[in-house]
């Protein structure tokens, strides 16, 4: 195998543009090397920005790195490029498994299976997806190295995994009520202090003044905020009339995606609070 | 700077389709300084909220360590205020249209900014 | 912070107003000083202090737009370091009144409270009675009259 990863390598050397680069980045992920995976998969997507098969392979270089939010992305973007592409659904449907959400993972699989019919590891996957056997249906989807344990299927999620699958769970994400207090999630400072409750608190000031302007000035019902700051950016969101949703990324995240990030969020912070509820 | 100043300024915005339209507010005061809207824009209740909500906003951000706000954006169903802090306490204020291209009020709502600072 | 009223109408209005500009004191009295509702004020004296004091700035700054012939001033205010004041009188059916803000700073602003303020005069405008002017107050029902408006503006 590391004779292949030698003249894997050797070939893409010799010819940069070459399709080599989905082997080689494949079989350093099968390896485990994944910073040398990762070089790979995104020099190729430099040079392939518009190959379905190249965003598929990055995307699997960061699920196993457990960036899902950025893996969520890149298959996302595969499925525009190519909205059949087998691999893209698998993973798609393996992330929406891992966040609770089984009937976007079956319809995710159903795809696949459209698409590819005799493969028997979709086969496998739905069944197991829908019997709510995390580790099996990763296996059978070939997604993860090593599969977290079960996923909650349509059991009721834990406070602490509101944000299961959303990269910075525990970092940039916080849900609290109207009043401020914090739901779940968590905010640290750059210094790495818990800055959770001191923003809370003065979040309910901003949504009610949000609300105030929006319902004064004409704009209709708010439905988010965002604000770009010399250090990060952050995205308001109200996933429910009682909640609020703080999204925190680093300025290398831009604005436009960062409202993404936070819709995919309110989504999942909105099933969890009906399911508290 | 002189009220001609301040209305080229709000020009470079207000010339963005779906802007409705602009202001600068003292940020303190929440007070108009200079303005240019479309009837039926309310400019002093534009002024006090936009103002009130930079101030609002800019504690939690420096609370979640993101420091200080560069450009803000309140999207609503029926219209958007998007506001940039100037250097010098004003802020660059624009109201508009839902659909408005965002990206393109952001700019010349930085260029406003620096043309008032 | 409680909010007390002479003058019930006055009470709802009021109450609005200092929960949309998030006022820290404000007191509506008659031009002659005599107090119709408080918020925030703690101590009888403080409201006789802030209302004497109020009236005599209206009376001057009048004289002076009289002087200058000019109509009298919408409003006054001041912004201090922690504080801002905001000082204004407006028109109901039972005649003039002169209202006192004073607001935090790092909660409100003066843009805030005069768009605010502006609702408060067409709030007390539409709940004044408009029968019943109250009667003049005479000297030797002053004391009593105070006494009975500072009962009802602490709960006592």
């Amino acid at each position: 195998m590391a004779d292949d990863v030698k003249a894997l390598s050797a070939q893409l050397a010799q010819d940069p543009a070459s399709l080599v680069f989905l082997r080689l980045g494949e079989l350093l992920r099968q390896r485990g090397q994944l910073d040398a995976a990762h070089r790979v998969a995104l020099g190729g997507l430099e040079r392939h920005p518009h190959l379905a098969d190249a965003h598929d392979l990055y995307a699997r270089v960061l699920a196993d790195k457990r960036d899902y939010e950025r893996a969520f992305d890149e298959w996302d973007m595969a499925l525009r490029i190519a909205p059949a592409h087998v691999g893209a659904l698998k993973g798609l449907a393996f992330l929406y498994f891992k966040v609770g959400d089984v009937a976007q993972a079956v319809s995710h699989l159903e795809a696949a299976q459209r698409a590819a019919p005799d493969d028997p590891g979709i086969i496998q996957a739905v069944a197991m997806v829908r019997g709510g056997q995390a580790s099996a249906a990763a296996s059978g989807l070939g997604i993860e190295r090593a599969p977290e344990p079960a996923a909650r299927g349509a059991a009721p999620l834990e406070e602490a995994r509101v944000f299961a699958g959303l990269e910075g769970a525990q970092e940039g994400l916080l849900l609290l009520d109207a009043s401020g207090r914090v739901l779940g999630g968590a905010l640290r400072d750059p210094s790495g202090r818990d800055v959770s409750e001191p923003v809370a608190a003065y979040l309910a000031g901003v949504s009610q003044e949000a609300a105030r302007s929006a319902k004064l000035l004409g704009l209709g019902t708010w439905t988010g905020l965002s604000a770009e700051g010399r250090q990060g950016h952050v995205h308001l969101a109200q996933p429910t009339s009682e909640a609020l949703l703080l999204v925190v990324r680093d300025r290398s995240v831009p604005m436009g995606r960062l409202a993404i990030i936070a819709q995919r969020a309110a989504q999942a912070a909105q099933r969890w609070l009906e399911q508290q509820g | 700077m002189t009220a001609a100043g301040f209305g080229r300024a709000l020009d470079l915005v207000t010339r963005v389709r779906g802007v409705r339209g602009a202001m600068l507010v003292s940020a303190a005061d929440g007070l108009v300084v200079a303005d240019q809207l479309m009837e039926g824009i309310k400019g002093p209740a534009v002024a006090a909220l936009a103002g009130s909500l930079a101030s609002r906003l800019g504690r939690a951000m420096t609370a979640a360590g993101v420091g200080e706000s560069v450009f803000w954006h309140l999207q609503g169903s029926g219209g958007a205020l998007l506001v940039v802090p100037a250097a010098s306490g004003i802020l660059v204020v624009a109201v508009a249209e839902p659909e408005v291209n965002v990206g393109l009020v952001r700019l010349e709502l930085l260029r406003a900014a620096e043309a008032v600072a | 912070m409680s909010t007390r009223a002479v003058e019930a109408w006055t009470l709802e209005p009021l109450k609005r107003f200092v929960s949309e500009a998030a006022a820290r004191l404000v007191l509506l009295m008659t031009p002659a000083g005599q107090v119709m509702a408080q918020h925030g004020f703690s101590r009888a004296v403080d409201v006789m202090s802030a209302a004497a004091l109020s009236t005599a700035i209206m009376a001057s700054t009048t004289e002076i737009a009289k002087q200058m012939h000019q109509p009298p001033f919408a409003a006054l205010t001041h912004q201090g370091e922690r504080h801002g004041i905001f000082l204004a009188g407006l028109s109901t059916n039972r005649g003039t009144i002169v209202a006192l803000v004073v607001y935090d700073v790092d909660v409100s602003s003066v843009g805030l409270v005069q768009l605010f303020y502006e609702q408060l005069a067409a709030d007390l405008q539409a709940a004044s009675p408009k029968e019943g002017v109250p009667k003049q107050v005479l000297a030797a029902d002053f004391e009593r009259q105070l006494s009975e408006s500072l009962n009802t503006l602490f709960g006592r």
